[in-house]
């Protein structure tokens, strides 16, 4: 909460009501006589083109998929078709006024957007203009069958490479948009403005709000549009996304040209269903779905319920919003009303539903309809039309044999490039800026009260004479991390930081206090406190160009933004065929003290999905070195802190930590204490318990330990633990978090299969307790002590004389314990 | 003057030695105590040490010879000393003063703790140890682990390495055994494409025909018996509560309680503790029992004299020095003789062997097979069952000297002292 906000108690305790602004529904009532002065013939023509265009194609898929074959081609398309027969009309009403610069974001039934919005750019785009997309995309690979033997305009080369590309795309092929990665439900192609659509219902819901995010604080010209299934406004990452749109702060506390709301249209493609669940009348309880606007915000959102069945009242409403957002006055959403014939998927026996109520929808098709209405207005002949669907059957059968011809569409060489798919996990580059404009900051760094504090600190723990500088004099760990993102700060523009309490408060463990100073609102804010729309919106922020660091106040909350972190952040680089880059650094701390819901390291979690890079820094050496270089690449990385550790000074790096830039690899452990008989290997803050097991076992058992801190999880260099255990023929893996399942268990899984022959004894788990982070007071029963370390040595890896264990370490607890459960 | 070196006499039986390896060379010095040369018998190998120091000056046999026993093998003196009245058959009055060089000193004793669970089972190694044993040339199978679970753990290895004597507690300094864990390589003679023929050690050989000699020269049968072992093993329990808790030092084992049982069972049918001389037979007073102990060299039955006269832990920490012994390669051969037993327990229990035939130690009569452990169903009162671990018995007895009944009796009395046993 800012300061300059005052809440006034008489203000807000006054009574009064609330109105609301009526709700438009369906109230556009042109006819095409009215439209003419708005519609050029051709205009209105191309209308009915595009539809038709969306419903040859899927109708083509949808006989492929039940039948099998399509206009005598026969074909087995094994992958998912959730198709949109019926919807057309909504689908090119709302791409029709887009320019090639807005963005659609989509659904798992999003083929007909696809080309709505494809067929829409490449009559916007100039014929030059399409050839460079054509030519340049994998190097004009998804371009090259369309090519061969084209003699048409470069129009309709492109209309056909949009087809094919699309076609490919969904049939898993190499030259399909995503090189076969992304299929049906993800299929997307940035250059004409379309991007991912999402197998997760409402997985735009969030991602699409960090796209609009991206062109307000980069002044992108443009807006974005989210097509999102009427059934995902119950998803709470979709409603989170709205709160996070639409932030009061937009308006009250941005400033200058930054004044004003997201450019984004929350688009319902409202065809009623849930797969088989009715939202009107059974799952939901909104009505009309144009009424969740008002819940949101004083503008209600500008939310109206618009008529999807004809594309003129669709592209009539667009007209007027887009007004709207240029004006600043966004966001806007809209309950495009629809329907589709096909199934939920083909599979679907519609028994939901009745044959009276699908029949009467198709009494009433919008392209029959649309068609009807056209040649009644004299804009067009029935053979014009006829013709128009001929050459589409034409131009979609021409398409699919292209697409299915392995010679010309070749699925990926998986035994020939075994690794391609894991070569594209990871874009692995180096760079400085996301983009080379100047910074917007609000004074010199050498100004910043925190910059200047710094230069005053001890960098080094210890004084020449081994004592410890008192604690207020030494540079911590929190204070690498502030050096290394006010460093980014200054050099990307594109960089933006958010998360709960991240202004005024200075995050709530002060790591961004000066920031607050240093940075405008648009760089640097508070979100709600609804962690799937921090990383959500943070997800499209980054596809879309920029870099960013979203914060996670306790890991324990990563679960409020599951799908964000494991289903959406890891995935889109590989699912694009690495058309997207993915530069999001997320700040997740690690807590302690506050018990079961706020002291549980789940770095397993983020280490398990591939398309994640994690790291778990635990010296300030290490978390500036670490964090400067994941704030340089391009990819996704988990970024653990340790609310134990914000005040800890550099113990290991005898020069201090570098005042000036430096990065650290990700993936290479570090060793802290050499030592020849046995290894410890840490994950975070156990390190400094593991040290002062070391120090025990040299004192009283006369047992030189070497410490290892992994710093990185993923990836993970395992040639110096190699090493070490070639010393040492011993090893303890450590850290905080539960044992079962850990990655203390991975860990020792792979060390055992790649030092087998120089093991004195297994490596040796030992991880926090398999029950509730116990209070505060109890912690030391939970998590892994020093003493836990040494009776797990004596126990399992070599007795150590005179050693009486406190802690049972035997098999037969292990046993029991897993036996139980606990 | 120069001393003659003899080859010793191993017990009373032995008339002649193998001469295995030279360890000096004619002409090179030797201190006392250096090992002159390895030598076997039918059972053992051995090694012999220089009583004198000086210089080699003469060999008189070649490696692989058979030498009688008490013959001059080499002589040690001062260089250009004479050697010649010391060449085996020069002079009978001065072969007649070589007694006196003989050592009768005992054989060495190795000891190691073999926990009764371990016999047979798995050895505990870190695999790093394993490689450490491997190129430091420690012997595992005798080592005593110290890590959990009396794991081989790679400091195990290392003390051993660097105190080769700390790995066995030598009680009498002499003759060395030769080391059990490295077998004379056999000789190749012939290789073929896809074969070599080997020539096998002279212990293969006195099993081998021994063996025939056994089948060609009775009639061998088997019967086949189980007890059951709920007795036995809850004083094996018992035993092993008192030797943790320090009451006694001797690790009874199943094997040892079966022994006993055996012994008693013996001592109600002497005609099972005889040996049959075709046309008389042998009845022993004593029970003289012989125990078969796998060794690297191959099967070994040493005798335990007078085993009747122990209790169970003396026949306990007799049978064990025995075996341990007979592993070392370092028995007394007169106990190997076949004659030497008058009833022998040949124990494939820990191998979990269920039934089996062993073949009898001639002249003896009669050989008990012992088997493993297995659960069985039983009755155990009116109606009611349950499985009970029964123990395999395998009596081979000479049909010649026994009859069917007489054995069936007498295997059943084993069983009965096995599951009555008292102690």
């Amino acid at each position: 909460m800012p300061k300059v906000q005052y809440i006034n108690p008489d203000e807000v305790r006054k009574p009064g009501q609330i109105e609301f602004k009526p709700i438009p529904v369906n109230q556009y009532n042109k006819t095409i006589e009215d439209e003419k002065e708005n519609f050029s013939n051709n205009d209105l023509i191309r209308i009915f083109h595009d539809m038709v265009v969306i419903r040859e194609f899927e109708t083509m898929l949808n006989l492929i998929k039940t039948r099998g074959e399509y206009n005598e081609v026969p074909y087995n398309h094994p992958g998912p078709a959730h198709l949109s027969i019926g919807q057309e009309a909504a689908a090119v009403g709302m791409a029709y006024t887009l320019g090639v610069e807005d963005f659609i974001f989509g659904s798992h039934r999003s083929h007909g957007e696809i080309l709505a919005k494809g067929l829409s750019a490449i009559s916007k785009l100039s014929d030059e203009q399409l050839e460079k997309i054509m030519d340049s995309h994998f190097d004009g690979i998804t371009a090259a069958p369309v090519k061969a033997g084209h003699t048409g305009t470069t129009k309709e080369l492109a209309i056909k490479f949009l087809i094919y590309g699309t076609l490919a795309e969904v049939f898993a092929r190499e030259t399909g948009f995503n090189r076969g990665l992304g299929g049906s439900m993800h299929a997307f192609f940035t250059p004409f403005g379309v991007y991912p659509n999402n197998a997760i219902v409402g997985g735009s819901g969030d991602i699409s709000v960090g796209a609009a995010l991206y062109k307000k604080v980069n002044r992108k010209p443009g807006i974005v549009v989210a097509n999102i299934g009427d059934a995902s406004m119950a998803c709470g990452p979709v409603w989170e996304g709205l709160t996070f749109a639409t932030m009061d702060q937009f308006n009250e506390l941005w400033e200058g040209d930054m004044k004003g709301g997201l450019p984004l249209i929350i688009n319902i493609m409202n065809n009623q269903y849930g797969m088989g669940g009715q939202t009107c009348g059974e799952t939901m309880g909104y009505n009309i779905a144009a009424r969740i606007g008002a819940g949101l915000n004083d503008d209600q959102m500008h939310a109206e319920r618009v008529d999807g069945y004809n594309p003129l009242a669709v592209i009539d409403a667009y007209k007027r919003k887009k007004k709207i957002l240029e004006e600043k006055r966004g966001p806007v959403l809209l309950d495009v009303l629809t329907y589709r014939y096909s199934g939920h998927s083909p599979s679907d026996a519609s028994s939901y539903r009745s044959k009276e109520e699908v029949e009467a929808w198709e009494a009433q098709d919008s392209i029959i309809w649309f068609g009807k209405e056209l040649v009644k207005a004299g804009v067009a002949t029935e053979e014009q039309l006829e013709a128009i669907k001929t050459s589409t059957t034409e131009l979609i059968t021409y398409a699919l044999k292209l697409a299915i011809d392995d010679e010309v569409s070749p699925i990926m060489n998986m035994k020939k490039h075994p690794n391609l798919i894991g070569e594209m996990m990871f874009s692995n580059q180096s760079v400085d800026k996301m983009e080379d404009r100047p910074v917007e900051v609000n004074h010199p760094m050498e100004e910043n009260p925190r910059v200047q504090q710094l230069a005053k600190k001890e960098r080094f723990m210890f004084d020449a004479n081994g004592k410890a500088h008192s604690k207020i004099k030494t540079y911590g760990l929190r204070d690498g991390i502030f050096e290394a993102i006010v460093d980014r700060f200054y050099k990307d523009p594109t960089l933006i930081a958010y998360g709960e309490e991240n202004r005024d408060w200075g995050g709530a463990f002060a790591v961004y206090r000066g920031l607050t100073e240093a940075l405008p609102y648009h760089r640097l804010f508070n979100s709600p406190i609804s962690e799937a729309s921090i990383v959500g919106t943070a997800i499209g922020y980054a596809m879309c160009g920029g870099r960013v660091i979203p914060e996670i106040m306790y890991c324990d909350f990563l679960g409020r933004a599951g799908d964000e972190v494991f289903n959406q952040l890891p995935k889109w680089q590989a699912m694009s065929g690495n058309v997207l880059k993915m530069p999001v650094v997320i700040r997740v701390s690690v807590g302690s003290k506050y018990g079961a819901q706020h002291s549980q390291d789940w770095t397993a979690l983020a280490a398990h999905i591939p398309g994640l890079k994690v790291v778990f820094p635990v010296t300030p050496y290490d978390a500036k070195g670490l964090m400067n270089t994941a704030l340089q690449g391009t990819d996704p990385v988990i970024f653990f802190e340790s609310q134990r550790l914000y005040d800890i000074g550099e113990q290991f790096h005898k020069e201090g930590v570098p005042a000036e830039y430096y990065e650290l690899p990700l993936g290479e452990p570090d060793i802290k204490k050499e030592g020849s008989d046995l290894t410890i290997l840490t994950i975070g803050a156990t390190l400094y318990r593991a040290l002062d097991a070391a120090k025990t076992l040299e004192e009283k058992y006369g047992v030189s330990a070497e410490v290892i801190d992994a710093r990185s999880l993923v990836p993970f260099n395992y040639e110096p633990v190699i090493e070490s255990i070639k010393k040492t023929g011993r090893i303890v893996i450590s850290g905080d978090a539960s044992a079962r399942g850990s990655f203390l268990r991975d860990l020792a899984s792979n060390i055992t299969e790649l030092t087998f022959d120089y093991l004195d004894a297994p490596p040796v788990v030992v991880g926090s307790r398999n029950w509730i982070t116990p209070a505060h007071e109890l912690e030391d029963y939970f998590f892994p002590q020093p003493e836990w370390i040494i009776d797990a040595i004596h126990e399992r890896i070599v007795p150590l004389k005179g050693h009486v264990c406190e802690n049972d370490f035997t098999e037969a607890e292990q046993l029991d314990r897993n036996a139980r459960g606990i | 003057m120069a001393t003659p070196v003899m080859m010793p006499r191993q017990g009373q039986s032995v008339e002649s030695c193998i001469l295995g390896q030279w360890h000096k060379e004619v002409g090179e010095e030797v201190n006392e105590g250096d090992i002159l040369f390895s030598y076997e018998t039918d059972k053992a190998s051995f090694e012999e040490e220089a009583k004198e120091s000086g210089i080699l000056l003469a060999t008189f046999f070649e490696e692989g010879d058979e030498i009688p026993v008490l013959t001059n093998v080499a002589v040690i003196g001062k260089q250009g000393e004479s050697i010649e009245e010391f060449k085996p058959g020069a002079s009978e009055g001065e072969a007649e003063k070589a007694p006196e060089a003989i050592t009768e000193e005992a054989p060495k004793v190795i000891e190691f703790e073999v926990e009764e669970d371990q016999v047979g089972a798995r050895l505990r190694i870190s695999p790093l140890a394993r490689n450490m044993a491997e190129k430091m040339g420690v012997d595992i199978q005798i080592l005593k682990g110290t890590g959990p679970h009396g794991r081989i753990i790679a400091r195990d290895i290392e003390e051993a390495a660097q105190k080769p004597a700390a790995k066995a507690v030598i009680e009498t300094p002499a003759p060395k055994a030769a080391p059990v864990s490295k077998p004379t390589p056999a000789v190749v003679l012939e290789t073929g494409d896809d074969f070599e023929v080997k020539a096998i050690p002279n212990i293969r050989k006195l099993i081998a025909n021994a063996m025939h000699q056994s089948l060609q020269n009775s009639a061998q049968l088997t019967h086949h018996m189980s007890a059951d072992a709920r007795q036995l093993m809850k004083l094996r329990k018992k035993f092993k509560a008192q030797l943790e808790a320090g009451e006694i030092k001797q690790n009874v084992t199943i094997n040892d309680l079966v022994c006993y049982a055996v012994i008693r069972a013996l001592e109600k049918y002497p005609q099972a503790n005889t040996h049959f001389l075709g046309d008389k037979m042998r009845w022993f007073k004593k029970v003289h029992l012989g125990l078969a102990v796998d060794t690297e060299r191959g099967l070994m039955v040493p005798a335990l004299r007078n085993a009747d006269d122990l209790s169970i832990t003396g026949l306990s920490s007799q049978l064990k020095q025995l075996s341990t012994a007979a592993r070392a390669g370092n028995v007394n051969p007169d106990l190997l003789s076949p004659a030497a037993a008058t009833f022998t327990v040949s124990n494939l229990g820990n191998y979990g062997v269920e039934m089996f035939t062993p073949v009898i130690n001639l002249p003896q009569t009669a050989i008990l097979g012992v088997c493993t452990i297995v659960p069985r169903p039983k009755e155990l009162e009116d109606g009611v069952y349950g499985f009970v671990p029964m123990m395999g018995l395998s009596l081979t007895y000479d049909h010649q000297a026994l009859d069917g009944g007489e054995a069936t009796l007498f295997l059943a009395e084993i069983k009965n002292q096995i599951e009555n046993l008292q102690v």
